[in-house]
């Protein structure tokens, strides 16, 4: 064991070494200076990015040549000399009760710097509409995606080896994992006395009228699944704190400004003291638009004394990120003869997993683009957001969007099909125009659906393709 | 399909400072991230067309507090509509500086000049006209004053009645149109698509180039969304958390694609520029559903469109049409 550890803490020194050669003092970051390439350094430009007016031109990114290169710096590829590695250790259970936690058997291992749990988080609590997410979850485990515990090491394979030295004692608690079940006035609770954590309801006309006065009615429900951004670089950050009590936080995230107000709740420390670099994103997609492990890794960076990485395994992308909401649909639409829609009654239930992160934005864009791009007179929908005890659903491109949109648009062909009538024309008659009334009785403008819908059917050649 | 730009109801303000050199290139700062999709490129020919500069003239600085003014985020497809809005008129202000420096210069006053092909100019009158980095060098060194502005924009709304969710949630949305050509093996229940058409609005755009980018990523995004995209779960634990298990399109699954852009232009967006990030991926499920049915007959309503559903609900429509011959 002991020998075993003095090999790491020797190929951790002549690594420290090598980067330290690499890296003259003047440049705090690990440029690799003895690339043989060389790069054309006056390099001439793609002509639309030096012609005016700038705009409309079809001028080339220079990140792009960057990325080509190799020459982007992702937190993968930003390394320290002393730097330590962190790994998070994640909850054995779907709802339990955390008794203990003993992390003295993982401290005692030579080149473990650092751990931390969620009782020594300042403010361990986060989130952009309720803060109702741990940092490191504490009493209360509320999915296996949790981290109840954090190492830092001098190696990544270190800080996992320490991970299992972590004795952490749970009592279950009843999970509940289906939306249609956690709804239920019985189930087991995870936030408070209501599973329900946020609703929306849209109401124009009357809807119940409508219907019944409908020539024709047509009920389906329709339902999504589960599914991960999947950006090919997964969530990744550095933290590094100076002689003042500043700390330097290089992230992944997507938005910083406010990322740093969060970063600055959760460690109670002002946000004069805390400098948030966003770095080239590797793909976001939603899923890094709040913080995740920032905090964690600045606590630490403090604890440690040295600059602290953490970059999540494609499994933690998976199981300790964000990831997007599964619907379930019940739509109900009235029609004439024509095919004009006279009504529609839509139902949504939201899977949000164990926290609310942007289930706000997702419930509320979700129920206004619901019933369509279509003028309809008579609207009703409800929309309610579930825990349960899976992954926490939050932003993912469309918040909601993709899920209506399924729903409306399979149900606006199967309407046509029953009626005799082209899908294309269906959609052409209801469509918004320049001027028409949203859901939410707001004049739209700019309205260009019916070119858009042309266009297609032009270029695809539907036309043809329907005789 | 339609899809708003911004938050929905909240305030979701951007901010940015834009600097203008002596030798008539520029710096904008943006508190933006770039997440890949090429917004600091757009940003960057935001600045340039208020100032009458190229693209290459101006370099994009982003991501970091210490620098960066407030930016609420690469987030809810906002980037070039309300950060590009901040940007419009923190160029407007500089401008604006250089135009009081040039307009003793070229005796008229300042609201008869125009910043176009690197130099103020007269309005409708170029052959009077001095070049951008003249006037910068003397509005900076003779009259004092440095050409730098910083402006914020954050789209208006107006809040939803808590009863009815009536109300303006947003100022502007997209529109689009996607048609898929879909191949269906009724003996397996595997769908290939051959062919997708997306026609999309996001204004007018200012760099099409990157929004066919979007486009295309978009569509691949709602390719794995309909037929292959699913995390799987077992008592809370998910079973598929890798590549290896959880499937998602790769180049080879991507069918041909044909792209195209609405004209249209709003005015209350930068340069008639509404978005294109997200809606891109939206309606590609139901257009690839809806020629499943057209192809084989079958409704898909639960996603994703796997072969094993796809085979199942043949099945299922086979045997009620046995039922239906023979009953």
């Amino acid at each position: 064991m002991a020998t075993r550890n003095k090999d790491i803490q020797t190929d951790t020194d002549q690594v420290i070494k090598t980067e330290k050669a690499k890296s003259p003092s003047s440049q705090p970051l690990s440029v690799p200076t003895d690339n043989p390439v060389v790069y054309p350094l006056d390099l001439p430009q793609g002509e639309a990015r030096l012609r005016t007016p700038a705009v409309g031109q079809r001028a080339s990114r220079p990140d792009g040549r960057l990325h080509g290169l190799g020459q982007t710096q992702y937190i993968d590829d930003i390394t320290f000399p002393h730097m330590l590695h962190a790994k998070i250790l994640h909850s054995d259970h779907a709802h339990a009760r955390i008794v203990s936690i003993d992390t003295s058997e993982a401290e005692k291992m030579p080149g473990v710097l650092a751990t931390l749990t969620g009782a020594e988080v300042p403010e361990n609590s986060f989130g952009p509409t309720f803060q109702d997410q741990p940092i490191l979850a504490y009493p209360i485990v509320r999915h296996r995606g949790d981290g109840v515990a954090a190492v830092a090491a001098v190696t990544e394979q270190l800080a996992m080896e320490a991970l299992e030295k972590i004795k952490v004692e749970y009592e279950p608690l009843t999970p509940v994992f289906d939306p249609l079940e956690a709804i239920e006035d019985d189930s087991p609770k995870i936030h408070g006395e209501s599973n329900i954590y946020t609703s929306k309801i849209i109401k124009k006309g009357d809807v119940e009228k409508a219907l019944k006065d409908s020539p024709h009615v047509f009920h389906r429900q329709y339902t999504t699944q589960m599914v991960e951004h999947v950006p090919l670089e997964p969530q990744a950050t550095i933290a590094s704190w100076d002689g003042n009590g500043r700390v330097t936080i290089w992230s992944s995230l997507g938005r910083i400004t406010l990322g740093r107000e969060d970063i600055s709740r959760t460690l109670a420390i002002p946000q004069s003291r805390i400098r948030l670099i966003g770095t080239i994103v590797g793909g976001n997609f939603g899923g890094k638009n709040e913080i995740r492990n920032e905090p964690i890794v600045a606590l630490l960076s403090k604890k440690s004394r040295r600059p602290v990485k953490c970059v999540f395994t494609r499994d933690e992308e998976f199981t300790s990120s964000t990831i997007r909401h599964p619907f379930i649909m019940d739509y109900t639409t009235g029609v004439n003869d024509e095919g004009l829609i006279l009504a529609r009654k839509i139902r949504l239930v939201l899977d949000g997993g164990a926290y609310c992160s942007w289930t706000g934005t997702t419930i509320g864009k979700g129920s206004i683009l619901a019933p369509g791009p279509y003028n309809i007179e008579n609207v009703f929908v409800e929309a309610y957001a579930v825990y349960t005890n899976k992954t926490t659903t939050g932003a993912m491109r469309g918040f909601g969007a993709p899920q209506v949109c399924f729903a409306y648009e399979s149900q606006m062909d199967e309407i046509a099909n029953k009626l005799g009538i082209d899908p294309l024309e269906i959609r052409l008659k209801n469509g918004f125009s320049e001027n028409s009334l949203s859901p939410t009785s707001q004049t739209l403008q700019s309205v260009a659906l019916k070119e858009s819908l042309n266009q297609a059917s032009d270029r695809f050649g539907w036309k043809e393709w329907k005789a | 399909m339609w899809y708003p730009i911004g938050f929905t109801v909240l305030a979701n303000p951007s901010a940015a400072t834009v600097k203008v050199n002596t030798d008539g290139t520029a710096t904008l700062l943006t508190g933006t991230v770039e997440t890949g999709q090429g917004a600091l490129t757009v940003l960057g020919q935001i600045a340039a067309e208020t100032l009458g500069l190229s693209t290459d003239d101006v370099h994009v600085v982003s991501g970091d507090t210490d620098v960066t003014p407030m930016d609420t985020g690469a987030i809810a497809s906002r980037t070039t509509y309300v950060t590009g809005n901040a940007i419009v008129k923190a160029a407007e202000k500089a401008r604006e500086i250089l135009f009081e420096a040039a307009a003793p210069l070229l005796n008229v006053k300042p609201n008869q000049l125009e910043a176009r092909d690197k130099r103020i100019q007269v309005l409708g009158f170029p052959s009077s006209s001095i070049p951008i980095s003249d006037v910068v060098q003397h509005s900076e060194s003779v009259v004092g004053n440095p050409a730098i502005g910083s402006a914020s924009y954050n789209p208006p709304t107006l809040a939803m009645d808590p009863e009815t969710g009536q109300g303006k949630p947003f100022n502007t949305y997209v529109y689009a149109t996607q048609i898929a050509d879909v191949e269906v093996d009724d003996e397996t229940g595997e769908v290939e698509i051959l062919k997708i058409v997306a026609v999309h609005d996001c204004g007018t755009p200012i760099n099409p180039m990157l929004v066919e980018g979007q486009i295309q990523g978009g569509i691949s995004m709602g390719v794995g969304f309909a037929l292959q995209e699913e995390i799987l779960f077992e008592e809370g634990r998910q079973i598929n958390p890798n590549l290896t298990n959880y499937i998602m399109p790769t180049s080879l699954d991507m069918p041909e694609l044909e792209v195209g852009l609405v004209d249209n232009y709003d005015p209350t967006g930068p340069f008639g520029a509404k978005g294109a990030g997200e809606p891109t991926a939206v309606p590609t499920a139901a257009a690839i559903m809806n020629a499943i049915y057209d192809a084989v007959g079958v409704r898909i309503t639960s996603l994703p469109a796997t072969a094993e559903r796809v085979m199942m609900a043949i099945l299922e429509k086979q045997d009620s049409e046995k039922t239906a011959a023979t009953g």
